[in-house]
């Protein structure tokens, strides 16, 4: 029931002639993105993406279950969109709205649609058990640009996921916990990213990562989601003022070198969280000693 | 029985067109006598992808699609070596003839299949704009129709193709106007018609294996045959008509003005069954009242009871006695009770007499190209 | 077959009586009946009290059970069919005069009688017809169509031509894009792509899809015409 409350004329006004002169209420270039920052958390498979001030969070989960009976030989992912009213005060609890649809399904098409994840690695015994990978995106802070931010997110924390490791023998499966045996990756085929334009003026000026305020007073917006090699693996432009197609194809090679550097920033965090899990390397794993408290927890247990 | 939308037409109107309608004989509205039915537009095999289609336009606007597709399925009963049916929970209706299955017999196709069938391989679909699966009106409309279907209990009988294998039959009825008048009668006829067109695939495999069918369309054979020769191939399928009653007086095809003033609307399902002198003669299969909108409309209030126009407040007695007695108070006041028996045969027999209603309109229909 | 040939694609206009507009539309095999019923008085929506500036564009569409090869039910809470709404709705929002009717709501109600490809394309076009035959003022119209990519298939990919108005098989195969134009020629008004293709296809593919639409809005504009001069013959004579 209750709505984004929609921004005074003096607003949008002050927001749409600046533009006019390619300037952005918060100082940054038209092509620019705020301070983006991805975690890992501590469990396999979570992932906490900052883009200013929108927040976001992605979790797997992965159980076994029945396939689908026409899908023998793949398994299950699904991809379930959170709008919560801890992301702004738009968004009601079990009530679907506008946002929340096109988030999810320009997820559904980028991640799942353009077979990121390979489903037939998920497969355990052919028609009968195979994996359903869950994956929820919560969204904690909604200050625009939601859809990049949740891909940027759901993508690390499949890369980072860990699933059990499992052992087929005839018609047995065996499926070891993690402390039996070291969790496995999931197949990954390529890593799409989503990229929105929102624009302006009849298409005159383009924005790449618009702030919330931005959001509410465009006239339109173009989402594309690529991988690096430049397959593009999704073009949304759902109505919204006309634009030249030739604004719509200049969209796509800017989101390119946009999507590289995305796919280095994922790069680099899995690489940092890994080593920051490996501290100490074998020997570290193999000592029987346990961690000691350090000076200041002694101090309190004194009392 | 489900109400629908209300008509918004003042007590004033209800009780003129009530009165016109009283008179002998009736006074319709847009002049039609009694058993005169409005032209409509009707189509056939419209869908490339149907087995059966067909699409029917009322004089007022309203209009229907409906397709109907046949998909083959896996029979849950079996029939051991004995004759008996094994089965779960289905009534034993193919008991008495199914007992003397000989796989030798070269019977002809149609009396070795009697009984066989299920009514759970007939499915029938409406949708409605603006009313969602489970609103009383779609609901309703989808039982009868079923029940008209499937009264004689031949149609389930030819779905049947082997002991393993039978047709699952699924008739998707669109409105595609508003719901303004009861759209009963439009989606039977526009039914009625689909089911003429339909055609199934010819069989190619023998007895009980895999069913295999025959490529060619061309030589795909009717769900209804319409051969001039043997009179058992003369089925239709049947027609559901809304008749309405005035007093003494009875009408057919009924308007929306005028089911805004009946006092008893009954649908009559009605399909031929030939006599060995290849005449059509009409059975009733289902009948069933449907509850008027006149009933929705709430009565006049008499001036006497009307403070604002001058009457003078009466005890509660007093109010009572004057609104039930009325003696005339009001303009229009709602049906009430029931219909008579009598009533009901006459409307019976004005749609399924020779040369009636019902066989009016299933001869207009049979004249429809398919 | 050309786009415009008259025995590949039918339109028509007022088809129903009972509505305010509608139309009929077949590109090959893809059939679609579309009625459009305002601009008329919103329903009263809880809570708001501020009603919206311009008109309101609702949009739905109902897949029948017997429209694709096998019969299937179709959900109308389906997220695909919600976002095939929503496209619609905004489509037409920047198109429509809504400024014109505040308070109020334009219904657009899609039925699909028979599918093969290229449905978003369909859906659109059939609603610009009924939108005309309704009388609500517009800018343009909105024209769509689909192009797909056969250059994975062709032996040398740079000269593969980008194939026009994809039927269900070919879209199953190819990677597509529906584009939908409107407000003069190249603005493109809506563009959806759900199929992986290189970039460097997207150029050629883009601008056949702006040539289909031109020959599309050719086609739209003189059955439009045709309708209106019937119209104004049965008014004179």
């Amino acid at each position: 029931m209750p709505s984004e409350p929609a921004p005074s004329t003096n607003e949008s006004t002050f927001l749409l002639s600046a533009l006019r002169e390619n300037i952005r209420l918060d100082g940054r270039a038209l092509d620019a993105y705020r301070p983006i920052s991805l975690t890992f958390g501590s469990e396999y498979g979570t992932a906490d993406v900052r883009l200013g001030k929108t927040r976001v969070l992605a979790k797997i989960a992965c159980e076994v279950t029945t396939p689908y009976p026409d899908r023998k030989f793949d398994g299950i992912f699904t991809i379930n969109t959170e709008l919560s009213p801890l992301g702004s005060p738009a968004f009601e609890v079990g009530r679907q709205d506008t946002t929340e649809l096109l988030l999810s399904r320009v997820l559904e098409k980028t991640i799942r649609r353009s077979g990121a994840l390979d489903t037939e690695s998920l497969c355990i015994v052919a028609g009968q058990k195979c994996f359903h990978l869950k994956a929820t995106l919560h969204v904690l802070d909604h200050d625009g640009n939601l859809v990049d931010a949740s891909c940027l997110a759901l993508v690390a924390a499949l890369l980072h996921f860990r699933r059990q490791d499992i052992e087929v023998k005839g018609e047995d499966v065996t499926i070891f916990d993690v402390r039996e045996r070291e969790p496995i990756r999931l197949t990954i085929q390529h890593r799409p990213f989503c990229v929105s334009f929102s624009y302006y003026h009849n298409g005159e000026v383009m924005v790449q990562d618009a702030t919330l305020l931005e959001e509410q007073c465009r006239q339109g917006e173009v989402v594309v989601s690529m991988n690096r090699f430049g397959e593009v693996a999704q073009i949304a432009k759902y109505g919204g003022a006309p634009v030249d197609g030739l604004s719509v194809l200049s969209c796509t090679t800017a989101a390119l070198e946009r999507v590289k550097g995305f796919d280095r920033m994922v790069t680099e965090a899995l690489k940092a969280d890994e080593a920051r899990r490996d501290e100490g390397g074998l020997m570290a794993e193999l000592s029987a000693e346990n961690e000691r408290p350090t000076g200041s927890m002694l101090v309190g247990s004194e009392n | 029985m489900a109400p629908y939308t209300n008509i918004p037409l003042s007590p004033a109107e209800l009780s003129y067109l009530h009165n016109s309608l009283s008179q002998n004989p009736p006074i319709r509205p847009d002049g039609r006598s009694p058993t005169q039915f409005r032209p409509l537009v009707a189509e056939t095999d419209i869908l490339p992808s149907t087995n059966g289609s067909a699409r029917i336009c009322f004089a007022d606007g309203t209009e229907a699609v409906v397709g109907v597709k046949a998909e083959v399925e896996q029979s849950r009963t079996f029939v051991s070596a004995t004759g008996e049916v094994g089965a779960e929970g289905v009534l034993g209706l193919g008991a008495g003839g199914v007992g003397d299955v000989d796989m030798d017999e070269e019977d002809d196709e149609q009396t070795s299949r009697a009984g066989k069938g299920e009514e759970t391989w007939l499915e029938v679909a409406i949708e409605i704009p603006g009313m969602r699966d489970d609103d009383a009106l779609p609901v309703f409309l989808s039982a009868m129709l079923t029940e008209a279907l499937l009264a004689d209990g031949e149609l389930k009988d030819r779905l049947w193709i082997n002991r393993r294998f039978h047709w699952r039959l699924y008739i998707d009825i669109l409105l595609l106007s508003q719901p303004f008048s009861y759209p009963l009668p439009l989606l039977s006829l526009t039914t009625h018609l689909a089911l003429l067109s339909t055609r199934m695939p010819a069989l190619l495999s023998e007895k009980d294996e895999d069913p295999l069918f025959n490529d060619d369309w061309e030589a795909s054979h009717f769900l209804y045959p319409q051969s001039e020769g043997r009179s058992e191939s003369q089925r239709k399928p049947p027609v559901t008509l809304l008749v309405m009653s005035v007093g003494e007086n009875i009408i057919a095809d009924p308007s929306r003005e005028e089911l805004a003033v009946a006092d008893a609307v009954v649908a009559i399902s009605v399909a031929p069954s030939s006599t060995p002198d290849n005449e059509m003669v009409l059975k009733t299969l289902a009948l069933r009242t449907v509850d008027p909108p006149s009933r929705l409309t709430g009565a006049g209030v008499p001036t006497a009871l009307n403070t604002t126009a001058g009457g003078t407040s009466l005890t509660a007695a007093e109010a009572l006695v004057l609104r039930e007695k009325d003696q005339g108070q009001t303009v229009w006041r709602p049906p009430r009770g029931g219909v008579k028996r009598a009533v009901i045969t006459r409307m019976i027999k004005l749609v399924t007499e020779q040369g009636g209603v019902g066989q009016e309109v299933l001869e207009g229909l049979a004249g429809v190209e398919t | 077959m050309p786009l415009d040939s008259s025995s590949y694609s039918i339109a028509q206009l007022s088809t129903q009586a009972a509505a305010d507009g509608s139309s009929y539309l077949e590109m090959g095999l893809t059939k679609i009946i579309c009625t459009v019923h305002g601009p008329r008085e919103s329903p009263t929506r809880s809570g708001s009290s501020s009603q919206s500036p311009g008109a309101h564009i609702e949009t739905s569409i109902s897949i029948a059970g017997f429209s694709g090869t096998d019969r299937k039910r179709h959900g109308r809470n389906d997220k695909r069919t919600q976002e095939m709404q929503h496209t619609i709705s905004s489509a037409f929002s920047s198109t429509l005069f809504t400024h014109l009717y505040p308070h109020s709501t334009i219904t657009i109600s899609l039925h699909v009688l028979s599918q093969d490809g290229s449905l978003l394309a369909a859906c659109l076009n059939a609603a610009t017809l009924a939108l005309v035959d309704a009388g609500v003022p517009m800018s343009d119209y909105v024209v769509a169509c689909t192009t797909g990519s056969t250059a994975s298939y062709a032996g040398d990919g740079e000269e593969a031509d980008p194939l026009l108005d994809l039927n269900g098989l070919e879209e199953q195969e190819l990677p597509f894009l529906t584009v939908g134009t409107s407000g003069g020629e190249d603005k493109v008004n809506v563009l959806i792509m759900e199929t992986r293709v290189q970039v460097g296809r997207l150029e050629a593919m883009i601008s056949v899809g702006l040539d289909g639409c031109r020959q599309i809005r050719g086609m739209l504009d003189r059955v439009v015409r045709e309708h209106g001069e019937r119209v104004l013959e049965a008014r004179v004579a």
